[in-house]
């Protein structure tokens, strides 16, 4: 939902990176207040993908121009469990197998790890175990997902169904959402929704990164933008995505060039 | 590779000092005077200095094994001090230990005295060649139990070590071997008489203080018909930037219905970043079930050494005996590291399992090599072997050589091996979750390892996380 | 007489090289060959990757060289030609058949015997690659091969070339009268995007006693596919020494079957190296002996760039005393990064005299990538075998019956449907329907 008053709680400034000298993006705008839902859509190698990454602090992915900031912090220079702890949450295009932990540790450490940066107290296994069981049905998994490893042997939509869950249990302020959607059958994706629709809050913001519009028929956006070449080119309603899924990207290429050449 | 996980895969050698005491070291070099040397310093019978100096004798005529995976300088055998010991005093009770040397185990974790009592472990103390303490050995001796050093149980139990010595192990069964049994110096010995349990577990500490000396322990344990005993054994050496040789022969021998357990935590010094120094760590484990229904468990934690070879094994004589093996391996730097075991299985309905798990760090490389033998009368025989490994960075090396020879139809063997890392990807899917890269690589290794850390007894499994410098996370929570 | 190892060597090195007047490269090439060979000697149990192969029943005799190709039974023959097959090259101990054979034009591609390949527009192909793949500086008896090459069978395809059918490689040994050594050879250029299937086959007849040591070379050009498949069916009393050398570049495809049945010792040296990145390997194995067999596959799989996928499966099936060894290598260099790897070996020991030695080789100095392996010696399945008894079959024929199953998974991985049919029959025989 928009309110104009709402705090500001991503504000990205002019972000520029590169991978091994190309430009990856260049002058990233987007700023995100609590309540909102934004989608950020694109072709291949628009740069989506790059933009949450860095937001979340991945090791491969370094800012080299522009600014972040979270809830009024610099986010760039924090570590990455630093923004974890401090509310800002990945859910992962393709999340990694760990072999030999189990889900449960995985989920308790994490869990324990945001609660005593907050400064609030740690769970036990037995409360964490309430918990977590609690959370479990808010994507629809089978308790049996605790014992297996993390994410080995998981299908696609258990692995994102996996990735709702930790959103679930560490209750971020701003979830990036990388490609949620993708590899998801009807009802993966309609349980993955309303997981993230559970979840969403006036104090909360969400930014969903999708190549298809089919997830915006679940997850209502109060934004869309068009990334291409590094860049956001447009930004719009939720009926932008409709446009884009009905004429593709090629109109808001041209519409920007020519709007640039104008200027 | 990050700088996180080059931290913590780099914690400097924690047991790398020299303790200050005056020793008595025989002159550098092998020849059959210095046999006759250390035979004569430990006052042996002359059926022993027989064994020594045809072991010797076998010895000269072997070549020196060279090896696929390991490679290292030239070993100059007349360079090393056979004998070094501290200088003898005749000791009574752990009070007249040296107290530098019990300051020595302080640093080094070794629960003597009254923290041999808290923590139920009697304790052998091998200080360079010489056993120093024994503790507990009264509280033993009750059940019938002898733990001794093995020049004691020479001079007290000569029949024992006599019937039992190079019985798993010939001498001539390879050079380091042969080379152990011409000049070992000391060593546990270790008798459970038939039927009982040993009561708590037996304990050995090893130390290689003197530079340029080489340690040639012998252990031998014999569990009667019935008995059982769990023994653990710990390994520190200081750093010096030369190369040491440590090749000791470990023997084992289980009658029917007995059961060893054999846990060993090595942390031998590895050798600087560049690779310089080190111990050389040339090792015949073997444990023969000799009556049926014997069982033999060997659970490792190699952490030390510059070049570790070794296989402890077991020969499943006895119908319906089991043998195992339960691993980990972690090299860093250029240590290099070829273990693994022999599963020989030779009678009816025998079983063994082996798990083996091997982390490769910086520019190491670890090797698993393992065979299982299935032989023509080993009817039924099974064997089940789970070989994982892991790499820490892209400059390492983890390989696996298991070795398969069935020559039983109704065997069967099954092997599994795969590999899996901790890369950037884990970690920062650890950290986006709030989770610190020294916490997700301890947790991802203990998961990695957990099937070997079960089996270790509590301490050692505490120590062995210790070692590999991780901070352990409460169990599955 | 007795016969000392050297003698069997020097026989085969004393023989007179080939006359043919052929390019410069190509004898230089044999000399080579011939000089490498006259330093190595026969391996012993004692060098490692022989250590379970003993070749001292195969050295205690002596071959001469083929001067006179023998007379085929026809009738036999003609059975093993496949129908499908457009052109077909067939070898009567280790000699061109041209009469035997056919051959048709295609577009893009030569497939023809060594000779006219050296006089045809391909000949630069043939001299860029013979030889080159196989490398004999460490292995006798591709050494052997290269030194007396005189006659193989060429195959080139030009870039984007496609063979529909396959292409049939038949070999056959004839001669009773002594023993003979023989020198199959093939090599095999897939130029960029090309496509063909390739089948070897090596026959014997029944009494004839030889020693043969096939080469063959396969080179995939840029994201061209080969299917190959290599059936060793060699006479009882025949000695096989094999080597098959196989190079991919950057985004090819190698699918290769190879079904051992005969000789009475054999080995197959199998290497393939991944010289680009993306490339992706499916090597599939059915060994199945009994009497006193012995049958050796040694794979080797070389993986240098990044991206690779491979997916091996060797399947043994012994009875008898026979002798099944396998020793399979997966190479993951530091470069080949994200390589996707899994082998499995299962093993089948029928009889109390059989005999199975494996060992499955991971070698990884790269740290992202994802290898597995997995070796399983045992019996069949007791509950299944119990399954088909209650079903009414009697013992021996539900554990015939299974064993048939056992082998025929890799049977159905040949992609002629009319080799499949065959061998399954031939598998029938030697399972379901044996005693």
């Amino acid at each position: 939902m928009i309110r104009p008053n709402a705090a500001v709680l991503l504000e990205v400034r002019d972000l520029d990176a590169a991978i091994g000298g190309r430009a990856i993006l260049k002058g990233v705008n987007l700023t995100v207040r609590a309540g909102e839902v934004h989608a950020i859509m694109g072709p291949n190698g628009s740069g989506k993908s790059t933009l949450v990454k860095i937001l979340a602090g991945h090791p491969a992915y370094a800012a080299s121009g522009g600014s972040v900031r979270y809830r009024g912090e610099d986010l760039l220079v924090m570590a990455p469990e630093a923004r974890a702890q401090a509310g800002l949450f990945l859910g992962f295009q393709y999340p990694v197998e760990i072999p030999g932990v189990s889900n449960a540790q995985f989920l308790r450490l994490a869990f324990n790890s945001v609660r005593s940066a907050r400064g609030e107290d740690e769970l036990d296994p037995l409360e964490f175990d309430d918990l977590v069981r609690e959370k479990l049905q808010v994507v629809a998994m089978d308790p049996s997902f605790l014992e297996r490893n993390v994410n080995e042997g998981f299908s696609g939509g258990e692995k994102k169904r996996n990735e709702i869950l930790q959103m679930a249990l560490l209750e971020p302020i701003v979830a990036l959402l990388d490609e949620t959607d993708s590899g998801l059958d009807i009802d993966a994706l309609r349980v993955v929704a309303n997981g993230v629709n559970a979840l969403s809050a006036p104090d909360k913001a969400i930014v969903l990164v999708t190549h298809y519009q089919r997830l915006l028929d679940y997850i209502v956006p109060d934004y869309v933008h068009v990334m291409e070449g590094g860049q956001i080119i447009k930004t719009g309603g939720r009926e932008l995505a409709l446009e884009l899924e009905a004429r593709g990207y090629d109109w808001v290429r041209v519409e920007y060039e020519h709007a640039r050449a104008v200027a | 590779m990050s700088a996180v996980l080059n931290d913590l895969v780099n914690r400097p050698y924690e047991a790398g000092f020299v303790t200050a005491i005056e020793s008595e070291t025989a002159p550098r070099g092998l020849s059959e005077d210095i046999i006759r040397l250390i035979s004569a310093k430990k006052k042996e019978p002359g059926w022993l200095l027989e064994f020594r100096l045809s072991a010797y004798r076998h010895w000269l005529t072997m070549q020196e094994p060279k090896w696929a995976n390991v490679h290292y300088p030239q070993i100059d055998f007349q360079d090393i001090i056979y004998y070094a010991a501290p200088k003898p005093k005749k000791l009574k009770t752990m009070e007249e230990v040296d107290p530098e040397l019990l300051r020595t185990f302080d640093k080094l974790g070794v629960p003597m005295n009254e923290r041999a009592a808290l923590a139920g472990v009697a304790v052998d103390v091998i200080f360079d060649s010489v056993s120093v303490a024994t503790t507990y050995k009264k509280k033993l001796a009750e059940v019938g139990i002898v733990f001794c050093s093995m020049s004691e149980a020479v001079a007290n139990h000569p029949e024992l070590v006599r019937a039992y010595l190079g019985s798993v192990v010939p001498s001539s069964d390879n050079y380091y071997a042969a080379l152990n049994s011409a000049v070992f110096t000391d060593g546990s010995f270790c008798y459970i008489p038939k039927g009982v349990k040993c009561p708590m577990d037996l304990s050995t500490y090893f130390r290689i203080n003197t530079q340029d000396s080489g340690q040639f322990e012998r252990t031998l344990i014999v569990a009667e018909e019935g008995a059982s005993v769990s023994y653990l054994e710990g390994c520190t050496a200081p750093k010096f930037d030369t190369n040491q040789l440590h090749a000791a022969v470990v023997e084992l021998v289980a009658l029917d219905d007995a059961d060893i357990k054999y846990s060993t935590v090595q942390n031998w010094y590895a050798g600087d970043e560049q690779g310089r120094g080190g111990i050389f760590n040339f090792v015949t484990k073997r444990g023969l079930c000799k009556g049926a229904n014997a069982k033999i468990s060997w659970t490792q934690v190699e952490t030390g050494s510059a070049i570790t070879w070794k296989y402890p094994s077991c020969v499943l004589l006895g119908e319906g005996s089991i043998g195992e093996f339960y691993s980990v391996a972690l090299t860093n730097n250029l240590q290099q590291a070829d273990t693994g075991t022999k599963m020989i299985h030779l009678g009816r309905n025998t079983r063994s399992r082996i798990v083996s798990k091997g982390i490769s760090a910086g520019r190491s490389n670890n090797s698993y090599r393992g065979l299982v033998k299935v032989a023509p009368k080993a009817d039924d025989a099974r064997n089940y072997s789970q070989c994982d490994s892991m790499l820490i960075g892209s400059n390492c090396g983890a390989n696996t050589f298991p070795y398969i020879q069935v020559r039983n139809p109704t065997a069967k063997v099954e092997h599994e091996a795969t590999t899996s890392k901790i890369g950037e990807d884990q970690l920062f899917y650890f950290a986006s979750r709030g989770v610190g890269a020294e916490e997700a690589v301890s947790m991802i290794i203990n998961g990695f390892c957990k099937d070997v850390f079960q089996q270790l007894p509590m301490e050692f499994a505490v120590e062995a996380t210790k070692l590999l410098g991780l901070k352990l996370e409460g169990s599955v929570g | 007489m007795t016969v000392t190892r050297g003698d069997f060597l020097d026989t085969l090195l004393g023989a007179r090289p080939p006359t043919r007047d052929d390019a410069g490269w190509l004898s230089r090439l044999r000399a080579e060959a011939l000089e490498r060979a006259n330093a190595l000697s026969v391996p012993t149990t004692r060098d490692e990757e022989w250590r379970f192969t003993d070749l001292a029943p195969l050295t205690r005799l002596s071959f001469q060289p083929v001067r006179v190709a023998g007379t085929p039974d026809l009738a036999r023959l003609r059975e093993r030609f496949l129908p499908q097959a457009q052109m077909r090259l067939v070898f009567v101990d280790g000699v061109f058949a041209p009469g035997l054979s056919q051959l048709a034009a295609a577009a893009g591609a030569c497939v023809s015997e060594l000779g006219s390949a050296l006089q045809g527009p391909r000949a630069a192909v043939l001299e860029a690659h013979l030889g080159r793949l196989a490398q004999f500086d460490a292995n006798l008896f591709a050494g052997l091969n290269t030194a007396f090459l005189s006659y193989g069978a060429v195959i080139a395809l030009d870039a984007g070339a496609s063979l529909a059918e396959p292409v049939q490689i038949l070999h056959v040994a004839t001669r009773r009268d002594q023993p003979h050594a023989i020198y199959p050879r093939l090599l095999l250029a897939a130029g960029a995007r090309s496509r063909c299937t390739v089948v070897e086959d090596f026959i014997g007849a029944e009494e004839a006693g030889y020693f043969s040591a096939p080469v063959t070379e396969i080179v995939l050009e840029r994201d061209a596919t080969v299917e190959h498949v290599r059936l060793q069916r060699e006479a009882p009393g025949a000695f096989q020494l094999g080597t098959c050398a196989v190079s991919q570049a950057a985004g090819s495809h190698y699918h290769a079957v190879s079904v051992v049945l005969g000789a009475r010792l054999s080995r197959l040296d199998w290497r393939v190296l991944h010289a680009g990145a993306g490339c992706q390997s499916v090597l599939d194995g059915l060994t199945l002996i009994d009497g006193r067999q012995l049958a050796d596959t040694h794979s080797l799989v070389d993986h240098a760039h990044p991206h690779a996928h491979l997916r091996q499966q060797q399947k043994c099936v012994v009875s008898g005393a026979g002798h099944a060894v396998f020793n399979g290598k997966i190479l993951v260099r530091q470069a080949a990064q994200r390589t996707d790897a899994a082998q499995s070996f299962r093993g089948l020991l029928l009889s109390a005299r059989a005999q199975i030695d494996t060992k499955p080789q991971l070698e990884i100095f790269a740290d992202d990538v994802k290898c597995a392996h997995g070796a399983a010696i045992g019996q069949l399945d007791p509950e299944q075998a119990f399954y088909l008894q209650s079903r009414g079959l009697t013992a021996p024929k539900a554990l015939n019956l299974l064993t048939y199953g056992f082998a025929a998974e890799v049977i159905e991985r040949i992609p002629v449907a009319s080799l499949v049919r065959e061998l399954e029959c031939a598998l029938v025989e030697r399972t379901v329907e044996s005693k």
